[in-house]
């Protein structure tokens, strides 16, 4: 009798862990999926706020799925856009804008002054994202307008988020690779910016949309608020972002 | 089986069962057969599944033709430096797997320790298929040589000893008695190797980067492949459960002597089984 | 035949073993308790282990000295070991176990042990006897010129090892090999073995016959070994020639060996007679006690009486009529009590 009276105690404990696991959908700080490149800068605009980062496409995906987020920040508007026509998010606020650089290590072993080099260059250990990953998307749209496509083909990685990129710079391994002007900004002393081309330059627009059904909408709205305001925007320059 | 007790275990079983058993069956029937068929043959699938066969290929061969003497040499002897020895085998085991991917690029990248000396001699590794060997051999060659040495560890000194006072020699001696009493446990301890080399991510993404037809494999490609084309996501796991369950089996069938080795028996000693 | 030299010394567990023996186209048996150094003997004469020093030599071919910096490995020294557990190959039959060391002669040793019948099958499903055999077959194999036997029947049930033991006696008659046994038992050596040596700690106390270490044990350990009974006391020399001992319970007993001081007296349990009262014949000891157990052994019978163990059979024990509580008399001759060292 006894021994029963434990074995249905444990399980209840378990159920109720388990019904505690759930969702984390309590009223609470807001879970925001947010791109990569935003790593650094949002924690500084919203301290309490709950993060995930990771590619904006994976990201979309699984908030079409169910993910438990709050607020959904892209850093391109396809996805959001494509969230809101599919009704998983509300209408989509633009809240920064970046710019791409061409990155090289701190050592620069391939010795690249220009975009231009990476083109002549005949041995190269470029990387770039896949072509999903919204960098990637970014840094085809760059090559397409200077017509170095080519360059694609010394790519030795294709690698799934733009901080892998930055990290195979940082370490010395990879040549050269395409990322955000707020990334170089973030590993200063590993990594060379060097600018692009103006007329090469991409739009680059993040955009952040609340999630239709989200448990914490309260917070979401502030979150989304944080970032539009005044102390928001000053922290997204400073890190180097562009405002809208 | 018809008492309480009895009906508990039974339920748990199958508790246990259906969790473990629903994720894999779900991969097989989320989406049509036909449909999965052709993901299968998507191009990146393809390429993913051929560079996952020659690096695993590689890999393990290497690890179990270098691994299998080294875990004899550190089973059969006892020095005063073998628990740091084994530990120092073992350390790969618990370092997380971007982790691993650093120390490789720390060890082989351009500015690793051995960089220098490789691009003198016209290597460079980061990057290649090689790069991916060398991320399996790291995260998964510990397991089998920790399992190759707890096995060679459980065969009696005494079967040993006999074989020499019989006219064999060390060699002699390891292949036809140390080897065959070991191989039940240097089975399993391959198939462990194995699972988890073939799910290596982490390291490999690190020292090796993803590119589809050189260092993209089947764990990377569904990575990249979750967004671009779940079919073709799909396809990929499916593939990584069959290749799994193929070797699985396969390691079941190595006749096991490792329970009992010692030929003496009690009453409840268990034969030798399949 | 050669004769197998062997001079040890090596540090075990907590005594150090050494010895220094010679054995030519005899069996050899080495008897102590367990843990005494009797298996790393065997180990270090076939190779398995290697000896602080030593030195250890069949005629002329020198297999281990450490003196010299010759060491053999295992596989080049001609020994036959047949290990305790036998060691048999689970995953080989018997015919790949015997063949294992050499197949020539497979099939004949596979005759003589009667064991042809089993050639194909695994060590798994033998009887402890039936290993034995293929055990000593697997031994022989090679041709060996000096045969190791190690605990050879203390791995058999009581029943099979009186059989074993009778026709293990024969084989090494038969084959006439330099052996070298170890053993707990002393009857298990005494029937098997040319000569004893009882080794304590590592140290050989005695080595001879099995005949003289009964007849003249060396010291209370050799004695209690060989299974006499071993009483305390004090000797002085006597009348008529006889050593006078004062016993530890205050009875006088009387030895014809020379003594003095704290000694120990040893009789064995079948020279001890039994009665009711004290019989009028030459024995001159005679001890009273109670009976305190009776186990019966075939035809013979164990009787504890007070402090002593004798045997005697079991025809006398019925026609005495002897009881456990029953107060008798336990007398031996003084030609039989043997006076002891205590160690």
């Amino acid at each position: 009798m006894r021994r029963g009276l434990a074995v249905g105690a444990l399980l209840l404990v378990a159920v109720a862990a388990l019904a505690g696991f759930q969702t984390g959908r309590d009223a609470g700080p807001a879970t925001v999926y947010a791109a990569a490149s935003l790593t650094d800068v949002f924690p500084k605009v919203s301290p309490s706020s709950r993060y995930q980062f990771a590619a904006s496409n994976q990201l979309a995906l699984q908030i079409s799925r169910g993910a438990p987020a709050d607020v959904f920040a892209s850093a391109s508007p396809a996805y959001t856009q494509q969230l809101f026509r599919d009704g998983r998010v509300e209408k989509p606020r633009t809240f920064a804008t970046n710019s791409l650089v061409l990155a090289v290590p701190r050592s620069n072993p391939a010795k690249i002054r220009s975009v231009y080099d990476v083109a002549k260059r005949p041995k190269l250990k470029l990387v770039v994202a896949g072509e999903n990953v919204p960098i990637g998307l970014y840094t085809r749209e760059v090559l397409r307008r200077l017509a170095l496509l080519r360059v694609l083909r010394k790519a030795v990685s294709h690698e799934p988020d733009v901080k892998g990129i930055v990290g195979k710079l940082a370490l010395g391994e990879a040549d050269a690779g395409f990322v955000y002007a707020t990334d170089v900004r973030s590993a200063s002393s590993r990594l060379v910016a060097i600018r692009l081309p103006k007329r090469s330059q991409p739009t680059v627009r993040y955009e952040a949309a609340v999630v239709k059904g989200a448990g914490n909408r309260e917070s979401a709205l502030e979150f989304v608020a944080d970032l539009l305001s005044t102390d928001g925007r000053r922290e997204l320059e400073r890190a180097g972002f562009g405002l809208p | 089986m018809r008492t309480p007790f009895g009906v508990a275990l039974a339920l748990a079983t199958a508790l246990a069962l259906s969790f473990l058993i629903l994720p894999i069956v779900a991969i097989f029937v989320d989406i049509p057969p036909g449909q999965l068929l052709d993901g299968m043959n998507d191009p990146a699938a393809v390429d993913a599944l051929v560079v996952t066969l020659k690096t695993t290929l590689v890999a393990n061969a290497l690890i179990i033709l270098v691994g299998t003497p080294a875990a004899y040499l550190i089973a059969t002897h006892a020095f005063r430096a073998k628990p740091l020895l084994v530990t120092a085998v073992e350390l790969p085991l618990v370092l997380p797997p971007a982790v691993a991917g650093i120390g490789l690029l720390a060890a082989f990248g351009r500015f690793g320790l051995l960089g220098g000396t490789l691009d003198v001699v016209g290597l460079s590794i980061p990057f290649t298929q090689l790069a991916v060997v060398f991320a399996v051999m790291f995260v998964a060659g510990p397991f089998y040589i920790r399992a190759a040495i707890s096995a060679f560890e459980s065969v009696d000194p005494a079967l040993t000893g006999a074989a020499r006072t019989l006219g064999a020699g060390p060699g002699r001696t390891f292949f036809r008695i140390a080897l065959p009493l070991a191989s039940g446990g240097l089975g399993a301890g391959w198939a462990l190797c194995f699972a988890r080399g073939i799910g290596e991510f982490g390291a490999t993404i690190m020292f090796a980067g993803s590119l589809q037809g050189v260092t993209q494999t089947l764990s990377l490609a569904v990575y990249e492949q979750f967004d671009v084309a779940f079919d073709v996501a799909l396809a990929i796991g499916a593939e990584l459960v069959i290749i799994s369950a193929f070797i699985l089996l396969a390691v079941k069938l190595v006749p096991t002597w490792t329970r009992s080795t010692s030929p003496s028996t009690t009453l409840f000693a268990p034969t030798a089984s399949r | 035949m050669d004769t197998l030299d062997l001079a040890l010394d090596h540090p075990l567990r907590s005594y150090r073993l050494s010895l220094d023996v010679s054995l030519g186209r005899e069996t050899l048996a080495l008897v102590g308790p367990s843990g005494a150094g009797k298996s790393s003997v065997l180990r270090a004469i076939a190779g398995l282990l290697r000896p602080e020093r030593g030195r250890v030599a069949l005629g002329e071919a020198v297999w281990l000295d450490t003196e010299a910096g010759v060491e053999l490995p295992p596989e080049r020294r001609s020994v036959g070991l047949v290990f305790q557990e036998y060691a048999l190959f689970p995953h080989l039959d018997v015919r790949r176990n015997v063949g294992f060391g050499g197949r020539e002669k497979v099939d004949e040793l596979l005759e003589r042990f009667r064991i042809s019948q089993l050639a194909g099958a695994r060590p798994g499903d033998l009887s402890g006897g039936e290993r034995q055999r293929v055990a000593l077959a697997r031994a022989l194999a090679r041709d060996p010129a000096v045969l190791l036997l190690d605990e050879p029947l203390s791995a058999l049930d009581a029943h099979t090892r009186a059989i074993v033991r009778g026709e293990l006696a024969e084989l090494l008659d038969d084959l006439g090999l330099p052996t070298l046994l170890v053993t707990h038992d002393f009857e298990d050596a005494a029937a098997l073995a040319d000569r004893v040596g009882v080794i304590v700690d590592g140290q050989v106390l005695q080595l001879g016959a099995a005949a003289d270490l009964l007849a003249a044990p060396a010291d209370a350990f050799v004695a209690s070994f060989t299974g006499a009974n071993l009483l305390h006391g004090n000797a002085r020399p006597g009348l008529d020639g006889l050593t006078e001992v004062v016993l530890d319970d205050a009875t006088v007993a009387y030895s014809t060996d020379e003594g003095g001081g704290r000694v120990g007296l040893a009789v064995y349990p079948w020279e001890i007679a039994l009665a009711r009262g004290e019989a009028a014949d030459s024995a001159v000891n005679h001890i009273r006690g109670e009976v305190r157990s009776l186990v019966p052994l075939g035809n013979r019978v164990r009787v504890r009486v007070g402090p002593l163990t004798a045997e005697i059979t079991a025809a006398s024990a019925e026609r005495l009529d002897l009881r456990e509580g029953e107060r008798v008399v336990a007398s031996f001759k003084a030609t039989a009590a043997r006076l002891v060292p205590l160690s």
